[in-house]
């Protein structure tokens, strides 16, 4: 056979096949139609003849070398026979070499044959086909198989170029040809292959020139389509494809054929993609692999195809054989075409369905695509139809593997886990089974679940029995790194030892080294670290952790008792020297670490330092009214000015730390924290001010952008209020002080001089009333000052906030901003001066119109007017002030605008969250439920989806929708979508299970919430007065009314402030105790009690009350 | 929409430049005038070959002239004779199909009718357009949701020798499935497409008792579940480009459902934004498409439909697009029609 082996499609091979018996007819019923050996024709049962069957025979049942010996037989007995017969022998004998694959034989008998006979069989088997064109074309194969392939090739041409060659058998030249020359190439370079692809290209052309109409020409397009695809040429291989598809005459065969070139085609594009360089054409090439094998027909179709087939063909051999009970030669063969047909195709059929992992083969062929395309919740699907429906794949540990990386790429971590321990379960002895089971802890340790990530190690440890021993290694090292990742560094430090004792020679030694001794690091032991730092200094003189080693050395000093502070110093000033070049990313995050070493060096001097300036302040003191006391001042001052150069140098280093820790967060948090303390203190605002504003614009969006901007914010508003204007003050009142005390000394020396006129001491008194208000006016001018800056300084806050707002007020999907506007509009509300409604505000305050000028003109609406987000955010923005200066009609009428103006899509959930509540809670359902689904539709992971549920919830309560009021509030309960609007959700959820009678599971709610403290409120008093509802639907005698009325009389007498709720449960109770209880007395006293309550007696239940209390 | 009696015919559509609409007859074919080609004039008449052979409907014959030695004989031949159509896709067949891809139903029945009059009396003849054209008939009443209509015809379809057919028995099926699924039978819908599922063979099927399947799990808000259903289509029957659109949107539905602050990692909105792009870019000429711009948030929107005006003006394809393939557009034809 020359079809290639590579392939393992075996129905494939049986395709091929049927060509090559299709031509080669030996069956029974052929010989009914076979004229008798000579000799036999006049004895029915001539030996010979029974021997020819017997050989026929043998041959059907594939025993070839049976066969041959029968035939060899006939042949040495056969000696006076027609020179037909001796060929007829020839040839069988011939066929049993081929099919025993005995090449040389066949070749050998073969060429007898062709040599002998030139006329062939003559009409003994066929009347049209004498065989020599079959003999040739096996010959050919013969000579393929012992890779003799000129003597091959020159054949095929000698009948390619015959013109007395039968078509069929021309084009079966040009295919054999054509694989010929690929066969010969097969152990070549790629180049050579290349080549012979290309020949054999041109040779199947040519056999396909006129048309794909005969089988012949199909099989030769169907090989040129393989050669296409070999080359690369896609597009001309899917194209011939699809011609020889669409004349496909739908048999079997050529079904499965068509159909495994689809699968070869796909094949084809996957290799080249996984080969390419160009990312481009990597894309390009997966897409079309994946068209290739989504194209592919699956088992059920291709086998009810079969079947159709099948049931076709045996209609038609019921129609032959009724039609012709004694059929004539012509006939018979058509019978027995169809006959060895159905059997072709049963055998496929039976091959095919052998063939159990067909399907799963497509689906983990189109997964592999799609994780390679990105596309990973496809593959996540096209995966799962493996473990739906072929569990028993083959490949199934391949496709557990990609399975979980598909999960691992979708962020379902914890579905992969349970992959990973699935399959550990299910495949204990799989080769995969120990790369999973890394898999499966390294999870937990990527989301620094350290725990569970021991726990999952700790679990393969236990129940895999043929881990690897390089992974049961790296687990070992793993569960020690997790140990040291959760800080626990006595265990760590002891798995660590004992990994090392384990696996001394093992490849992360290094590490390991230097684990350990940050574990003895990190417990303070700090002569440990050193011996342990020092050993791997010793052992890794350049190794990759010696930065930090040299770093932590440096703490060492610094922690060791007492203090080397010059030593610390030394080695962090030499650490920064010699790194500064440095540019890998773990050394340039260490490098503020370094830095606020430094700085808590420097700190510790001036700690030390405070404790002399105490010491000093001390001798000062002690001598004060001695001669010495200049001499402990000078001491004391020198000891100061010494602190402060410490202090600023410690400042220093804590900035620098500061602003080169983009790549640290930690180290930045740390920093931050200092400086807070430090700066400030100083009066050092401006500082502060920039060094915030550096950290704020690396980026605005990252998470604690609003924090850094809101201590720019402050520090700017600080700057203000210098300390100069303390100074200037001071220096006012020690101006004025002198000639206060002289002007009021002399006052007194006035009036108790005896003789002095009251006008003198007026005089003098009014001097100093002078004095006096001359000082308060420079002082007041000294505050104006004052004022004017800390205004300023305010107004360049408010710019600030005005811009970093502005920058992102465009885009509606920056859900910050509405908290900077908040913010924003917190603070112009904090300028407005509040007057009692009614009250005209002091000309010239600041009054709330003002602050909305403001905020417009801050947002910068003006040179926003286009865009329709920012003009929202404009009427949010008011509604916020209006909310902070305490004027709801102000909020209202401006969400109403967002509401009359803004359809859903343009608002993002913050806006659309609180203006839709806002939207309800004035009666406007339909606008707040358009609101409200638009945030369920597209912004279900904000932190506002709650408003979503809890308002269409509400919407479907009050519009008696309960099934879908409460579908709704167990979605967002199932979910956890639950924040600030969890009480609501989960109060509507509980009325409407109350609604729909589910009393058990409403009671369970009702009494959770009001049991709950953090909830203490109205709703406490709404569930009181629901469990109350609850009971009393439920009740059916005295004691169940009595709980009614226990649940109503806590509410109204704890509730009284909710009024709504106290008065619907008064009036409850006292029905109850009416109607069904029977005590009529005391319904009214209850009665009597509710209508004394002022907030309560004009409720509804008020109202409706009173006329109750009438008719009792 | 394809079925196994169709298949004479999808293939001799492959060549159908080459082939005529034809009527076999015992012995011998006649090529037809295609009564749904109309030339230009105002109101448009039909094209009329005086060579080939004129259909009567009333009279249920066609007609034909023959010139034999300078004297014209007009040869009649009974409808009832045809033994077998050769004839490619009917124009307004085409039309229709496009009509109910682009959420049209109300065209779709009017160009469909069209076609299954003409071919009624031709409706259990190999290679007739009938069946096919009653398939899309039961689409365009599906997309209609007129439920009595839909049962009315489906009554009335059940009782022709074609619905005998497996696929089209299944087809009925399926349709009666999503009469159910609107009624809000989604647990029983469910249970029967599944049933379904292990029993039906072609892709298309297959791909639609998905949708179906999806459809009601996404009802019962059982998202996930609705997911994989969904995206089976894309990811098995990638060739179904009819019904991919639905599929794709379902899938979109189901993701933004499964989406909540928990599970904010996994940005379930952007993969839900994901999908809405593919069948704006990918299959802009559909009802789907009208759904997913409403659906996807404006910016992304704009950017969905400048990407697919470049698409459609030969740009390559944007990164992770995998459905859109126009320039396979013309294999596809030959697919589709196999």
């Amino acid at each position: 056979m020359l079809t290639p082996e590579s392939r393992t499609y075996q129905a494939a091979k049986a395709a091929l096949l049927a060509v090559l018996i299709a031509v080669t007819p030996l069956t029974g019923v052929l010989l009914a139609q076979t004229p008798p050996l000579p000799g036999a024709k006049k004895q029915a049962e001539d030996p010979m003849s029974i021997l020819y069957k017997a050989a026929v025979k043998s041959f059907e049942e594939k025993k070839y070398r049976e066969a041959l010996e029968q035939f060899e037989e006939l042949d040495a007995k056969a000696v006076d026979v027609e020179l037909k017969l001796k060929a007829v022998l020839s040839y069988q004998k011939s066929l049993c070499h081929f099919f025993i694959k005995d090449w040389p034989r066949a070749e050998s008998e073969l060429t007898a044959f062709l040599e002998k006979y030139p006329k062939g069989t003559e009409d003994f088997l066929s009347d049209t086909d004498n065989r020599r064109g079959v003999a040739d074309l096996l010959l050919i194969e013969a000579l393929s198989k012992q890779s003799r392939w000129e003597l091959a090739l020159a054949r095929l041409e000698k009948i390619r170029s015959s013109a007395l060659a039968r078509p069929e058998e021309r084009v079966n030249a040009f295919a054999l040809s054509a694989q010929v020359i690929v066969d010969r190439a097969k152990s070549g370079t790629d180049d050579v292959k290349r080549a012979a692809y290309a020949q054999a290209i041109t040779l199947l052309k040519q056999a396909t020139a006129d048309g794909i109409n005969t089988p012949e020409k199909r099989d030769a397009a169907y090989k040129l389509v393989e050669m296409y695809t070999k080359l690369g040429l896609t597009k001309e291989a899917t194209q011939l494809k699809n011609e020889v598809d669409a004349r496909s005459s739908g048999s079997p065969v050529e079904v499965v054929r068509s159909n495994f070139q689809r699968l070869e085609i796909g094949d084809a594009r996957f290799s080249a993609a996984e080969s390419a360089a160009d990312e481009a054409f990597r894309g390009d090439f997966y897409r079309q692999a994946l068209a290739n094998y989504q194209g592919t027909l699956r088992r059920a179709n291709l086998s009810s195809s079969f079947g159709r087939a099948i049931e076709a063909k045996q209609a038609e051999f019921a129609t032959l054989t009724k039609n012709f009970p004694k059929p004539n030669p012509e006939q018979a063969a058509n019978i027995e075409k169809v006959t060895q047909e159905i059997t072709q195709f049963k055998k496929i059929q039976d091959e095919f369905n052998a063939n159990k992992d067909y399907d799963a083969f497509i689906s983990y062929r189109i997964g592999l695509c799609l994780l390679e395309l990105k596309r990973n919740w496809e593959a996540h699907v096209a995966f799962l139809d493996i473990f739906e429906n072929s569990p028993g794949f083959s490949r199934i540990s391949g496709a557990y593997y990609y399975h979980i990386l598909a999960l691992r790429r979708i962020g379902r971590n914890n579905d992969a886990q349970a992959k990973c321990k699935e399959f550990i379960a299910k495949f204990p002895q799989d080769d995969q089974v120990s790369s999973i089971a890394l898999i499966l802890g390294d999870i937990s340790q990527e989301r620094e679940e350290y725990p569970e990530a021991i726990a999952h190690y700790k679990w393969v440890q236990a129940n895999v029995k043929n881990l690897a021993p390089e992974i049961a290694e790296e687990i070992e090292f793993r569960i020690a790194a997790c140990l040291f990742s959760q800080v626990d560094w006595a265990p760590a430090q002891k798995a660590f030892e004992a990994f090392l004792a384990k696996y001394e020679r093992t490849p992360v030694r290094q590490q390991v080294l230097y684990m350990s001794a940050l574990c003895s690091f990190f417990q303070g032991k700090y002569k440990e670290t050193k011996t342990d730092f020092d050993k791997y200094e010793q052992e890794f003189p350049k190794g990759q952790f010696i930065a930090d080693v040299r770093y932590r050395q440096a703490i060492v000093k610094f922690g060791t008792t007492p203090r080397d502070i010059p030593g610390t110093l030394k080695l962090c000033e030499d650490w920064l020297k010699d790194n500064a070049k440095n540019n890998l990313d773990e050394v340039i995050a260490q490098v503020p670490e370094v830095h606020t070493l430094i700085g808590d060096a420097y700190i510790a001097v001036a700690d030390e330092l405070d404790k002399k300036v105490k010491a000093a302040d001390i001798d000062v003191r002690l001598n004060a009214r001695t001669g010495d006391k200049a001499k402990f001042v000078e001491i004391k001052t020198k000891i100061e000015q010494e602190k402060e150069a410490v202090t600023s140098k410690a400042i220093d280093a804590y900035e620098a730390a500061a602003k080169s820790a983009r790549t640290n967060p930690q180290a930045l948090e740390f920093v931050l924290g200092e400086l807070r303390k430090l700066l400030p203190g100083r009066g050092e605002h401006k500082r502060m001010r920039d060094l915030f504003k550096e950290i704020f614009d690396w980026d605005h969006n990252d998470p604690k952008a609003m924090t850094y901007l809101y201590e720019v914010i402050r520090s700017t508003e600080r700057m203000g209020d210098m300390p100069e204007f303390v100074g200037e003050a001071e220096t006012v009142r020690k101006k004025f002080s002198d000639q206060l005390a002289a002007g009021r000394k002399a006052v007194d020396q006035l009036e108790r001089k005896p003789g002095i006129t009251q006008a003198e001491i007026d005089v003098a008194k009014a001097s100093v009333r002078k004095l006096s208000a001359e000082l308060e006016a420079e002082l007041a001018k000294v505050e104006a000052k004052r004022q004017t800056s800390i205004a300023d300084q305010k107004t360049r806050a408010l710019k600030i906030l005005s811009d970093a707002v502005a920058e992102s007020i465009n885009d509606r999907k920056q859900e910050g901003t509405e908290k900077l506007i908040v913010f924003l509009a917190e603070k112009l509300a904090r300028k407005v001066k509040r007057v009692k409604p009614g009250v005209a505000p002091e000309p010239g305050a600041y009054t709330s119109a003002d602050a909305e000028k403001e905020l417009v003109k801050l947002l910068r609406l003006e040179a926003n007017r286009n865009s329709l987000v920012a003009q929202a955010r404009g009427f949010f923005a008011l509604g916020q002030l209006a909310v902070f200066t305490r004027e709801p009609e102000k909020t209202t009428a401006n969400f109403a605008k967002i509401a009359a103006n803004y359809k859903a899509e343009e608002l993002n959930p913050t806006i659309l969250a609180i203006v839709g509540d806002s939207l309800l809670a004035k009666g406007d359902r339909q606008k707040a439920a358009d609101y409200f689904r638009y945030i369920l539709e597209h912004s279900r992971s904000s932190e506002y989806a709650d408003y979503g549920f809890a308002g269409l919830a509400e919407i479907a309560f009050a519009d008696k929708k309960y099934a879908e009021a409460l579908s709704l509030c167990n979605e967002a309960v199932d979910n956890n979508i639950l924040m600030a609007k969890e009480l609501d959700i989960r109060f509507i959820q509980a009325c409407a299970l109350a609604e729909r009678s589910q009393y058990k599971e409403a009671h369970d709610a009702f009494t959770m919430i009001a049991g709950t403290k953090e909830w203490r409120g109205e709703k406490t008093a709404a569930s009181l007065y629901w469990l109350g509802q609850v009971a009393e639907r439920q009740a059916t005698d005295e004691k169940g009314y009595s709980e009614a009325i226990a649940y109503y009389r806590r509410c109204y007498l704890t509730w009284k402030k909710y009024e709504v709720w106290a008065a619907k449960s008064y009036f409850g109770a006292a029905k109850l105790f009416s109607t069904k209880l029977n005590q009529k007395d005391a319904a009214k006293l209850i009665l009597q009690e509710m209508l004394e309550k002022d907030r309560i007696k004009d409720t509804r239940e008020g109202v409706e009350a009173k006329a109750y209390l009438l008719g009792l | 929409m394809r079925s196994l009696r169709l298949l004479p015919a999808f293939a001799l559509l492959a060549a159908a430049a080459a082939s005529a609409q034809t009527f076999v007859f015992k012995g011998e074919r006649w090529e037809v005038n295609d009564p749904f080609k109309l030339d230009s004039s105002v109101p448009p008449k039909p094209v009329i070959d005086s060579k080939k052979g004129v259909i009567n409907a009333i009279k249920g014959t066609v007609d034909r002239v023959s010139n034999s030695g300078g004297i014209e004989v007009t040869l009649t031949r009974k409808l009832s004779e045809v033994t077998e159509v050769v004839w490619p896709v009917p124009s307004r067949l085409a039309e229709a199909q496009a009509n109910v891809s682009r959420g049209e139903p109300a065209k779709a029945l009017d160009n469909v009718e069209a076609v299954l009059k003409f071919f009624e009396p031709l409706k259990n003849v190999p290679g007739s357009w009938w069946i096919k054209a009653s398939l899309v008939k039961l689409d365009a009443l599906d997309r209609l949701e007129n439920d009595a209509a839909t049962v009315n015809y489906l009554n009335a379809f059940e009782k022709e020798e074609a619905a005998k057919l497996p696929e089209v028995a299944t087809q009925i099926q399926l349709t009666r499935l999503m009469l159910r699924a609107r009624k809000g039978d989604h647990d029983e819908v469910v249970k029967e497409a599944n049933s379904l599922l292990a029993k039906v063979d072609t892709a298309e099927l297959q791909a639609r008792l998905h949708i179906v399947k999806g459809n009601s799990l996404l009802a019962t808000k059982k998202y996930e579940a609705a997911m994989t259903a969904y995206l089976r289509v894309p990811v098995f029957f990638g060739s179904e480009t009819e019904l991919i659109p639905k599929a794709l949107l379902g899938a979109a539905r189901s993701f933004r459902g499964m989406d909540s602050p928990a599970l904010r990692d996994q940005k379930l909105e952007t993969v839900s934004n994901r999908y809405l792009y593919d069948i704006i870019v990918s299959f802009p000429v559909s009802k789907e498409a009208e759904e997913a711009k409403k659906m996807l948030p404006m910016e992304e929107r704009a950017k969905a439909e400048a990407d697919q005006k470049k698409i459609a003006g030969g740009g390559p394809l944007p990164e992770g697009v995998i459905m859109a393939k126009p320039k396979l557009a013309d294999e596809e034809k030959v697919e589709g029609n196999k």
